[in-house]
């Protein structure tokens, strides 16, 4: 038995020095988004905050996406217990994410990348470096978890207890150890490091949407997902440190389960057999855009998906908007303008902010395209009938449809949420939801446009379109509270449209933006055309 | 002989770094052309030329009398290329990869393909990322050589594959070479270029240093001769055209001029010769040669 663990530590130790600078940015990281939003939520309860807040989370919609809370009356409703109720289910699902992603990282994939064969042919046990491995994801969230309690200890906030801040912390540290575990076992049974973390990942997606369903239903049921035992604890309110009993038995189950399995195989295999692809391409590949449609099918899928969450999300507080704006002085400055409805002021703002959002996806289809590039995935095509017109054209004109897609399921995830939310009161139907929407189309078309531009001319330089998308950002969202000089507003793309439907849409700024974004794209093209490809430099 | 590729005095900077001085040579219909060099001599860089992938600084390329930069198209219609890292995209399967460079080139031939695969055996159905730098190579030359083109262009082609299946692409360059088709031909492996190719281009530092046929290169240089001698074999040190002169006991090995080959002979004649071995220069010899400090 014990042969089989030989010299784990020193595997341990190794991974340790192999990994300290990822430890540190992911015990920092989570630590601070886990802990660090402390005085942000004081700003958010202040006045009648807490109680908006209170209202808004009985949401059904927000119960299934956050989480439910144990307190029956608005007044019971602290600080401490909004926290941990907005905060504990999505910390506790990084924490799970990037612990299951190391463990399937140091275990099927360095056998994959054939890492493991040569540690195996020294005195080192068979399990050793699952054992190394696990010990390492232990520790790691032991460590994480006294971090996040020390974070939130140190704010001394009222309501923010001691016991309720190690409980905090403690849960989101089980989720991380209950992740590992799970991809511990994926990775004996799955045939490939990829199907490991696919297996995994899909896993922790199945129990958050189960307990999206039990929460709402029946709290009782989600004590029977495993995800549940990491946020039903209730920090702050009922402490209770229960489930999190239950996770360390069903943990040293499955690392019995995982151990068994793993002497039961061998390296570099699983017991499912791998998968079969497809031995010829369907037709809707064989062209330039099926390609691209196909390579950027992942990454359109899920910001899709996440547009049409953000706006059913912030679409769900337009019942209790009064309670929740009104009373927080930032909020309200930053959301309100006078002589106009709450609703329509919030959504001219929430819009800006959504488009912005939105003007990210086109951004990373247009970088695919130099990325591609300089991976050499292109090389062996450039020798074909393919044109460098075919290419450019294609990946812009993709990503600006998905810009309208988006857009479309931003505004319309808002305005379908934000009408049932306002019921007979609603001040707003759907198309004005999607008027302001595609009011903003002409700036994700200029970002595009600029993305464009550096694919031609600088591709290198594709990423400061980013920084360039952040900063506008930034300065529209803070704008209202900052009270900026206009000139320096200006520089912010976005705030030459005018915010529907609380200001008049202007055909004149839409359609010279809209001429500008595309004459960026044609430069762009021009430059594209003349350029090295800078493959493998 | 049609011209399939014509470079004259070819020259490409990167920023200040001048990476083609002047790189000269031919291909002609039905030949295959070794191209040959040390990483970093600018192989890569003149085929990436060639194929419109990069423009020139200066000089002149031509494939089928048509300049690469300007008709690229026009001259893609007509030319495979695999390169020397085949990168593919790890969602897609082998057989998809080989179908879209297929469909892209146009062209293609079904069952070609399917005989390729079975060559190379090559799993079509396998995700791409989890094939070995071998069996990328593998899809990168099926998907070439499932197209039927007047020209090859192969950067490294062979390399990650094991002897089998290089003997398999060398077999199947062979019936390209015989259905009268052109090859480009850059590889490390001289011995991969000496069976296949007609013509030797040797390039260095961005500049031609070499071009002929394998035979003419050989006239210039030295065989190596071992001889076994019943007299004194220390006198055959001071002949004409004897270089390097090693001797143990009555052995002798040396590297002899061919042109003064009879000399040496009728000398050696004088004392008795018991073994007389004379090994022509293998390629690496002279590529050796060349890059000898």
């Amino acid at each position: 038995m014990k042969e089989k663990f030989a010299r784990w530590s020193t595997l341990f130790l190794q991974y340790l020095k192999r990994d300290w600078k990822k430890i540190i940015i992911w015990i920092l990281g989570l630590g601070l988004f886990s802990g660090g939003f402390v005085p942000a939520f004081e700003e958010i309860g202040k006045g009648q905050g807490l109680l908006g807040m209170y209202e808004t989370m009985q949401n059904p919609a927000m119960i299934s996406m956050i989480g439910p809370t144990p307190v029956d009356t608005a007044a019971d409703y602290t600080l401490g217990a909004m926290y941990a109720n907005e905060m504990l289910l999505f910390c506790g699902l990084f924490a799970m994410i990037i612990a299951a992603l190391h463990v399937v990282g140091h275990t099927r994939r360095e056998e994959e990348h054939g890492l493991t064969e040569l540690v195996r042919s020294f005195r080192v046990g068979r399990q050793a470096n699952s054992f190394a491995v696990a010990v390492e994801a232990v520790l790691i969230n032991i460590v994480l978890a006294l971090s996040i309690s020390g974070i939130m200890v140190s704010f001394g906030a009222d309501t923010i207890s001691a016991e309720g801040s190690f409980l905090f912390g403690a849960s989101v540290g089980m989720a991380g150890i209950l992740g590992a575990v799970v991809a511990l076992v994926m990775s004996q049974i799955m045939p490939t490091s990829s199907a490991a973390t696919g297996s995994t990942l899909g896993i922790v997606g199945l129990l958050y949407i189960v307990r999206a369903g039990t929460d709402v239903s029946n709290v009782d049921l989600s004590m029977i997902n495993p995800m549940g035992w990491t946020y039903l604890t209730y920090p702050f309110t009922e402490n209770n440190w229960a489930p999190l009993g239950f996770a360390v038995v069903f943990c040293c189950v499955a690392v019995m389960i995982a151990f068994a399995l793993e002497g039961g195989r061998d390296m570099g295999a699983g017991y499912l057999p791998e998968r079969e692809g497809r031995g010829t391409a369907k037709k809707s590949l064989l062209s330039v855009p099926g390609l691209f449609i196909r390579i950027n099918r992942g990454v359109m899928l899920s910001w899709l998906i996440a547009f049409a969450i953000l706006g059913a999300a912030y679409g769900s507080i337009y019942g209790d908007m009064q309670t929740f704006l009104g009373s927080n002085e930032m909020m309200s400055q930053m959301f309100t303008l006078s002589g106009v409805s709450m609703e329509e002021s919030f959504t001219g703002t929430i819009m800006m902010v959504m488009m912005g959002l939105v003007s990210i996806l086109p951004i990373v289809i247009v970088n695919k395209l130099s990325a591609e590039e300089a991976r050499g995935h292109l090389s062996q095509l450039y020798s074909t009938k393919m044109t460098r017109t075919q290419l450019y054209w294609t990946t812009v004109i993709l990503a600006a449809v998905t810009g309208v897609v988006g857009t479309l399921l931003a505004a319309g995830g808002l305005g379908g949420t934000a009408i049932s939310a306002m019921g007979d009161s609603s001040v707003m139907d759907m198309g004005d939801f999607i008027a302001a929407g595609y009011n903003f189309l002409p700036s994700v078309l200029f970002f595009t446009g600029l993305a464009a531009l550096a694919l031609g001319l600088a591709p290198r330089l594709g990423k400061v379109t980013y920084v360039y998308l952040g900063y506008s950002f930034v300065l529209n969202y803070f704008g209202g509270i900052l009270d900026l000089p206009e000139w320096f507003s200006k520089t912010a793309v976005q705030s030459w449209i005018p915010r529907m439907p609380v200001d008049e849409f202007d055909g004149a700024a839409f359609a010279i933006m809209t001429v500008i974004s595309i004459a960026l794209m044609i430069l762009g093209y021009l430059g594209y055309l003349k350029r090295d490809m800078m493959e493998g430099a | 002989m049609e011209e399939m590729i014509r470079v004259k005095g070819l020259q490409k900077k990167f920023g200040k770094f001048k990476a083609l001085h002047d790189v000269t040579f031919t291909v002609n219909a039905g030949e295959v052309v070794g191209f040959i060099g040390p990483n970093g001599a600018g192989k890569s860089t003149t085929i990436r030329t060639l194929l419109g992938i990069i423009d020139r600084d200066g000089g002149e390329a031509k494939i089928f009398g048509k300049d690469v930069w300007k008709d690229s198209l026009e001259i893609h219609k007509r030319i495979s290329y695999v390169p020397g890292d085949v990168a593919l995209w790890g969602g897609l399967t082998g057989g998809e990869i080989i179908d879209l460079f297929i469909k892209l080139h146009g062209g293609g031939d079904r069952e070609k393909r399917d005989y390729l695969i079975k060559r190379f055996e090559l799993d079509p159905k396998k995700k791409s990322k989890s094939y070995s730098k071998g069996n990328r190579q593998k899809v990168g030359l099926i998907a070439a050589l499932s197209v039927d083109s007047d020209l090859y262009i192969f950067d490294e082609p062979t390399s990650g594959l094991d002897p089998l299946m290089e003997a398999v692409f060398q077999d199947e360059v062979e019936k390209i070479k015989q259905a009268g088709k052109a090859i480009l031909l850059s590889s490390h492996i001289l011995s991969e270029v000496e069976r296949l190719a007609d013509k030797v281009v040797i390039i260095r530092q961005g500049k031609v240093v070499e071009t002929g046929t394998l035979d003419e290169l050989r006239h210039l240089t030295r065989s190596t001769v071992t001889l076994v001698t019943e007299g004194s074999v220390a006198g055959m040190a001071s002949v004409n055209g004897v270089h390097d002169f090693k001797q143990i006991g009555n052995q002798a090995i040396f590297s002899a001029d061919n042109k003064y080959i009879n000399d040496i002979l009728s000398e050696a004649v004088k004392l008795d010769v018991k073994k007389f071995e004379a090994v022509p220069p293998t390629l690496e010899d002279l590529f050796m040669r060349h890059y000898e400090v």
